[in-house]
């Protein structure tokens, strides 16, 4: 049964009070954390789509002159010449740190509401793996541009994989698609950036297919809402140009975007081996997290196979989809029969309520021992009204 | 004294713990017994049928705020239930005024007890116009 963790609880609950006051249930942002990132992954297909259609993914002579055409020249003419062009980089970039950053709300919500656990579990460990994607595919966003913080991106990253034991130096050469960097390097940023973004999607559909209608779509008002944040980022802090990349040059600063590179400080403030052993540790603990949490596994619904007619109302209503509809044997009188899939059932009763014919029990709480319960209550003491 | 009203409530919703006698009755509203399930989406329409067969003067339905169910999609379900939007629903010849939903959070006790006593204010109203009207 339900153990108090209110601590930990109380503080979103507040936070839900005040934006409800505000917003109503409705249109209130934190009943909808899960769809927000999705939302924000549109519009990166979408700004993406537009920037690819002037994208060049070459460095040919781009140490010769700027006025060849190649990755940073192709950038520079989309910001500078393309009418709005530099707003659509403004919109691709701020709703990719917008888009980790309602990931992380997301997953920090879950975790303290303790929405994480049990026949969740399917969820928090793909929605780990899906972080881990996002964040790769926006850092490669970064080498696309191909000045100089890509350069030196591109030479911490190769440093980073010769760091690792093995599989380091395999891993650098897929990276850099060759032994240095050439346009077959870019060839791979531009499928590492683009294809493992399509990833996503199926990566998505493993997060959604222990539930019953997911919530992928907040209310258009918070929709023009996220949007407004968006392009007010994109006007006070709007992209600029840096120095194209030499690879003469040795740059050793650049502006981070924390959301995106932070891994990259880390990589400045430790040895490499520490960093990987870090980022391995995290990694772990994030999907371990929900093993940590001790309690009773969940009772899982049962149903009384001689009450159930096979109307299927307690499939349509379970959140979890956990309940199949199976043909039902030859003696029966119904087509179909309902059967619970115990690993995905939350114990939460909502079948029980969606029984007209009390056929589906929660084994700790059965609707007759409640009806029972309420009758007593009603009866002991009559009242003298 | 007026007649009972049963409050069936998921226990993830506003806590009324600390305000209740052992019977289950609530302390600052007399009469009103409350009855915890793990989630609102567990009530079936016909126990609210036979709580008021069984003679109670009305029946609360309390889950959390619409759109924070802790199991996604309980507090709407019987919401749309109740307001026969959704099947099974109540029977016709239930009295819907006697039925009240409330979606409140873990820290709205007090939402709770004001609702509830406005609620049993109309039950009071609506028995004293039952009696003027049969005798």
């Amino acid at each position: 049964m339900y153990t108090e963790r209110l601590g930990l609880t109380k503080l979103f609950l507040l936070a839900e009070k005040g934006l409800n006051a505000i917003a109503t249930s409705k249109y209130n942002p934190l009943y909808y954390h899960g769809a927000l990132p999705q939302f924000f992954l549109w519009v990166l297909f979408l700004s993406g789509l537009l920037l690819f259609a002037y994208y060049i993914p070459t460095i040919d002579n781009a140490y010769a002159s700027t006025a060849l055409i190649n990755a940073y020249t192709s950038v520079k003419y989309i910001t500078e010449t393309i009418p709005f062009g530099v707003v659509v980089r403004g919109i691709h970039r701020y709703a990719g740190d917008a888009m980790v950053f309602t990931i992380l709300l997301h997953m920090i919500r879950v975790w303290f509401t303790d929405r994480y656990r049990q026949y969740r579990i399917v969820q928090w460990l793909s929605g780990v793996a899906l972080l881990f994607l996002v964040l790769v595919i926006g850092q490669t966003g970064y080498y696309l541009v191909w000045d100089e913080r890509s350069l030196v991106l591109t030479r911490m990253t190769v440093g980073a994989f010769d760091a690792l034991p093995g599989i380091g130096e395999p891993l650098k050469w897929w990276f850099l698609n060759g032994k240095a960097i050439t346009n077959f390097t870019f060839s791979n940023y531009l499928f590492i950036h683009i294809g493992l973004s399509f990833s996503l999607l199926f990566g998505l559909w493993v997060h959604y297919v222990r539930m019953q209608r997911p919530v992928v779509t907040p209310p258009p008002v918070i929709n023009y809402l996220l949007m407004a944040c968006v392009m007010l980022a994109v006007f006070w802090f709007p992209i600029h140009m840096e120095e194209p990349a030499m690879l003469t040059a040795q740059p050793s600063q650049f502006e981070v975007d924390w959301f995106f590179l932070a891994p990259y400080v880390l990589m400045t403030a430790m040895p490499l081996q520490a960093f990987w052993g870090l980022m391995a540790t995290l990694t772990l603990v994030t999907c371990c997290l929900p093993y940590f949490v001790k309690t009773p596994p969940v009772e899982a619904a049962e149903v009384v196979d001689s009450k159930c007619t096979g109307c299927s109302l307690c499939a349509r209503d379970c959140p979890y989809a956990a309940i199949e509809m199976v043909p039902a044997g030859a003696g029966s009188r119904f087509k179909l029969l309902a059967t619970v899939k115990a690993y995905r059932c939350s114990g939460c009763g909502v079948c029980v309520g969606a029984c007209a014919f009390d056929a589906i029990d929660l084994p700790d709480l059965l609707d007759t021992d409640v009806s029972a319960k309420i009758k007593s209550l009603v009866a002991q003491q009559s009242p003298s009204g | 004294m007026a007649g009972k009203v049963i409050a069936l409530m998921c226990e993830r919703s506003c806590d009324m713990t600390t305000h209740c006698k052992s019977s289950g009755e609530i302390e600052d509203l007399p009469g009103v017994y409350v009855v915890k399930l793990p989630c609102s989406g567990m009530v079936q329409p016909a126990m609210i049928e036979a709580a008021l067969k069984a003679g109670a003067e009305g029946v609360v339905v309390t889950g959390c705020q619409i759109g924070d169910c802790y199991y996604r999609e309980g507090n709407k379900m019987i919401k749309e239930r109740l307001l026969g939007e959704r099947p099974p629903g109540l029977k016709k010849a239930v009295d819907r005024r006697r039925v009240l939903g409330l979606w409140l959070s873990r820290l709205q006790p007090d939402r709770f007890i004001a609702e509830v006593k406005e609620f049993k204010a109309t039950l009071k109203s609506m028995a004293a116009a039952d009696s003027a009207q049969t005798r």
